[in-house]
């Protein structure tokens, strides 16, 4: 056999269903995006009228200022507590295998049970929260409230995995840069903002571009802890795409292009983030 | 490879490729016929149901010598395995739908098989939904059901409150007076519920005089349905319904039934199918009551339909086998052993004997033979399951006051518009 095939032969297999799974469905789905079908059978063209559709819609537009809002928040928050957590969790502490457990047993959570037990504890007649709080807060009925809660239980879903990367990041940075900076007079604030920081760029850099996507294509635990409401307030786009996928009135091809819209967002912020990484590298 | 090999392959290739990515095109005609007699039938359940049609489908083998493969679905998925299967012409023979616009170009006529025995025997609301253009029998109507209020008798007679006469129906007045004044007398949250749904608000508005939609015409007026919203709102705001359920369920479902059985509210408005499950699962005694009258009585019907594929390589059996299903014999035993109510003419005008609470039964029957034709149409219009889900929303804007019951009326006149034509 010729060496120089070999490499290749190995990664075919993964290659052919990379390519049936991912990038035959991605490729297909543009051209959707340019018919109209309300049956998945038969097609329309319509050229890039699912996309002026959509543009023009005040629903596609407020799905987009709730998911600006819900990723923004959702990155920020996950980047700076994954960071913390994993200090904590890279400290040592007694027990501290046990905490690493519980910090990551959220995410061995179905999203679905994640969305119906924090839609029990914020209900606001009869939820642990309020019970707690011996309050009357409208956690699910206040749109604002709401989003606020959907960015919590999103955060407290996906947190043990982000710190979990941060925590092999910092594990992964020689002791030796600490002990030169110890000698050198260096106090735990300047060898965290000095050392650990810089060292950290690249695993938080995928922690940032992972929980973009991720905050993004938010839906499951949404859709089962408010289902999108109260009156829209937390439909974000991947709901909105849903909707128009399988919810009646069908419009498979406007689904589509709300998808490819999407994709070419979270492409672009992507290489925006690996650009910008590079450039202060 | 030689090069003159090459390019035809490769030509091939982009031929191949150019048409698996471009979407595919209307099915064809009619599919040659199977010699066996295996049926698959795709069916989701309700839950009463399964045993019952279970049952019903073994008699149906028994005496055809067919076979019936009953592929149980969650419902959740229905219309999206049907397309795929109908995109991977692997339609089944025989389905259990709530829809028909998304298949309707699919549909066989059942007519061609079993003319007689299903032609003009079911309800007539439901006869422009099942009619093809050239008159053909698309579906069958199998299970009906109805829309109405469900009380706590105990609260009632606790509060001295004297129960609705199933003969005479109250007025939406009285429904609320006597709802207010149980709730005071037991201290419950709430006075009245309603589901969280398009489809249970339609009583309402029915009851108000209009219905969304008829066929593919918009209906709704939009004065009384300003009227039906206003007092909706209203009696949100004062407390005597539970606002945070319909802002708290966002676009999904929701039922009210939890509240009902916490006994937190005596009067529940929701529909049939809560009868076999409050017969097991309610601690205290209630009783269905009639719909509220206001500019006219009765409810807002729903149901199922049976049909079959002009894919399907088993039609002139998958035919018999929905007639055989929907014979007034097999429809009144599926009614007598899930608590359904019949689509069948007969049955509806003779009754059905039920088993369990057949009083309760009896008052939801009696509500299908008060309720107003157009509302049939309404329901079973290619536009109302979208208008219906519309009109969720447009509720909750007016419960956060974000738009006013004049703005939600017609908000949701402009969705009907919207969902009413099939695109």
């Amino acid at each position: 056999m010729n060496i120089t095939l070999a490499p290749y032969l190995f990664v075919l297999p993964n290659m052919l269903i990379f390519g049936i799974f991912t990038i035959w469905p991605a490729i297909n789905n543009v051209t959707i995006s340019m018919y109209d079908s309300t049956n998945g059978r038969t097609f329309t063209y319509a050229g890039t009228g699912n996309y002026t559709e959509l543009v023009n819609s005040a629903d596609f537009w407020a799905a987009a200022r709730a998911t600006v809002i819900f990723a923004s928040c959702f990155v920020v928050l996950c980047t700076a507590a994954a960071v913390g957590l994993a200090l904590l969790l890279d400290a040592r502490l007694r027990g501290r295998g046990v905490f690493r457990a519980i910090v990551f047993l959220p995410v061995l959570l179905s999203p679905v049970v994640v969305g119906l037990i924090w839609g029990w504890i914020f209900d606001r007649r009869n939820g642990l929260a309020n019970t707690l709080l011996g309050a009357d807060i409208p956690w699910l009925v206040d749109g604002r409230l709401a989003m606020a809660v959907v960015i919590f239980v999103g955060l407290w879903t996906h947190l043990g995995f982000y710190a979990l990367i941060i925590l092999a990041g910092l594990q992964g940075i020689d002791p030796n840069h600490h002990a030169a900076a110890m000698i050198d007079g260096a106090s735990a604030w300047q060898r965290f903002r000095y050392v650990t920081l810089p060292l950290l760029r690249p695993t938080t850099l995928v922690v940032i571009i992972l929980s973009m996507i991720a905050g993004f294509q938010a839906f499951d635990f949404i859709w089962t802890l408010t289902g999108g409401g109260p009156v829209g307030a937390t439909t974000l786009m991947v709901q909105y795409i849903y909707q128009n996928a399988f919810q009646s009135p069908i419009r498979y091809g406007l689904a589509a292009a709300g998808s490819v819209i999407l994709f070419c967002t979270l492409f672009g912020l992507t290489l925006l983030n690996v650009l910008n990484d590079r450039r202060h590298a | 490879m030689s090069r003159s090999a090459r390019k035809p392959l490769l030509a091939l290739l982009a031929v191949l490729t150019l048409t698996a990515c471009a979407p595919g095109g209307p099915d064809g005609g009619d599919t040659g016929q199977a010699e066996d007699r295996n049926l698959t039938y795709v069916y989701f359940t309700d839950g009463p149901d399964e045993a019952a049609t279970r049952a019903l489908i073994a008699d149906f083998e028994k005496a055809s010598g067919a076979t019936v493969n009953l592929q149980v679905v969650p419902f959740a998925n229905l219309e999206q395995q049907l397309q795929a299967r109908l995109s991977g012409g692997n339609a089944p023979d025989v389905a259990r739908l709530t829809e028909l616009t998304p298949f309707r170009a699919d549909l066989l006529d059942l007519g061609r098989f079993q003319q007689d025995a299903l032609a003009g025997q079911f309800v007539e609301g439901a006869t422009p939904a099942i009619t093809g253009p050239g008159g053909e029998l698309l579906a069958v109507p199998s299970d009906l059901t109805m829309n109405g209020p469900i009380i706590n008798v105990a609260q009632f007679t606790k509060a001295g409150v004297a129960l609705p006469d199933p003969a005479k129906p109250w007025t939406w007045a009285q429904m609320i007076e006597a709802a207010q004044a149980v709730q005071r007398a037991n201290g419950t949250e709430f006075a009245l519920a309603m589901d969280v749904s398009g489809h249970r608000f339609a009583t309402m508005l029915s009851q108000y005089g209009t219905t969304y939609l008829n066929g593919e015409t918009v209906t709704l007026d939009t004065a009384r349905a300003t009227a039906a919203i206003t007092e909706f709102a209203r009696l949100h705001e004062t407390g005597a319904m539970p606002r945070d359920l319909w802002l708290q369920a966002g676009t999904k479902y929701k039922a009210a039934n939890e509240i009902f059985l916490a006994q937190q509210v005596p009067v529940y408005i929701s529909g049939n199918w809560q009868v076999s499950a409050f017969a097991k699962s309610a601690g205290f005694e209630w009783r269905v009551a009639p719909n509220p009258c206001g500019e006219r009585c009765g409810g807002f019907p729903g149901g199922k339909f049976m049909a079959s594929f002009r894919q399907s390589a088993h039609q002139e059996l998958a035919a018999e086998f929905i007639a055989f299903m929907n014979s007034a014999e097999s429809q009144r035993r599926l009614c007598r052993e899930a608590a359904f109510l019949p689509t069948r003419r007969d049955l509806i005008a003779s009754g059905v004997d039920y088993p369990s609470r057949p009083q309760d039964m009896g008052v939801f029957l009696e509500e299908v033979r008060r309720t107003p034709p157009d509302t049939f149409a309404a329901n079973y219009s290619p536009g109302f399951g979208a208008t219906a889900r519309a009109t969720v929303t447009a509720l909750a804007t007016v419960l956060t006051g974000d738009q006013t019951p004049e703005q939600a009326a017609r908000t949701i006149r402009d969705e009907a518009q919207k969902a009413a034509v099939p695109r």
